[in-house]
């Protein structure tokens, strides 16, 4: 069946490979979440939360360290995805739809043309700065100092409450209409001048050309 | 029920890869995928403290809202300045984008 795809060989074999490693990874952690759940240590909702977590930051870490550049972009889907799911474990499913919405069918569209566009397809393989060590370290530094310091703090035992759609549209135009109107014009000033850079630049072809 | 220390960890560690993408990569399409990493665990802190602590405002989620549509301009924006960059210099390598550089 996967022959018949009209996919390019490489993307083909690489979506089998990468789909092969994750349910491999995968597999073990489900069957351990699965025993904790049915023994009772973690709730149910804790043991999506920690799939999610899973997938989110297994799709950042290959965004980032990846070296085809198609490749880490396919891995930030995961990321998004999984995101939406968090925003769902959290009660929140309009922000859910929009972040659904807005990037599995926004911007990462925008990157994949952008990538193809680009360099992508003579040579999909980057090569990352000298400065990896430093960056590492500070990443390090900034997540250790992150973490210790929301460990440390007393949230007390707050739960979570749902908000209905309805709260939360009347809420968005009512209290909120001044933002809504910056975003409206900040949204028409970038459409705008995303248009004109590109028609400058076929000009400028046009231009070099004659 | 989730503690809320779960979502607030999470966002942490993924607001920390991100960091490290961004200051790791070259390729200035791959730098933006970063920064939306970033973004989106700053936005998962909001909407953790929206959700659990502060039921009644909903300032956190229209923060969150906002962080998303603003992300959405800045890649639309940005992507246009990359493909110019490209289409004159044949690179997408924010090091050799150094005309401004004294």
């Amino acid at each position: 069946m996967f022959d018949r795809l009209p996919l390019p060989s490489q993307l083909d074999r690489t979506i089998m490979a990468g789909g092969t490693i994750a349910g491999l990874v995968a597999a073990p952690v489900l069957i351990v979440l699965l025993g904790l759940q049915i023994t009772g240590t973690i709730s149910a909702a804790e043991m999506v939360f920690y799939m999610a977590a899973g997938v989110v930051l297994g799709g950042a870490l290959g965004a980032v360290l990846i070296k085809n550049i198609v490749h880490a972009s396919l891995s930030l889907i995961a990321t998004l995805l999984g995101v939406a799911a968090l925003y769902l474990l959290l009660l929140t499913e309009f922000i859910a739809l929009v972040q659904v919405l807005v990037y599995g069918g926004g911007v990462i569209i925008l990157l994949l043309f952008a990538l193809m566009m680009t360099n992508a397809q003579d040579d999909p393989i980057v090569q990352d700065g000298s400065q990896k060590p430093f960056a590492f370290g500070v990443a390090v530094l900034i997540g250790g100092v992150f973490v210790t310091a929301l460990l440390d703090a007393q949230w007390g035992d707050p739960t979570a409450a749902v908000i209905p759609f309805v709260d939360f549209g009347a809420r968005i135009f009512r209290d909120f209409s001044v933002p809504v109107i910056i975003v409206a014009v900040l949204l028409d000033i970038a459409l705008t001048g995303a248009f004109v850079n590109a028609r400058r630049a076929e000009a400028h072809d046009e231009e070099a050309r004659s | 029920m989730i503690p809320i220390e779960n979502f607030l960890v999470l966002s942490a560690l993924l607001f920390a890869i991100g960091f490290y993408g961004v200051l790791a990569r070259r390729s200035a399409i791959l730098i933006l995928m970063s920064v939306e990493i970033m973004l989106a665990g700053v936005a998962i802190n909001f909407i953790a403290f929206a959700s659990y602590l502060d039921h009644d405002a909903f300032s956190g989620l229209v923060f969150a809202l906002f962080v998303i549509t603003v992300a959405a301009a800045e890649v639309g924006l940005a992507l246009g300045v990359v493909l110019r960059l490209f289409r004159e210099r044949r690179t997408a390598n924010v090091d050799e984008a150094n005309s401004l550089k004294w």
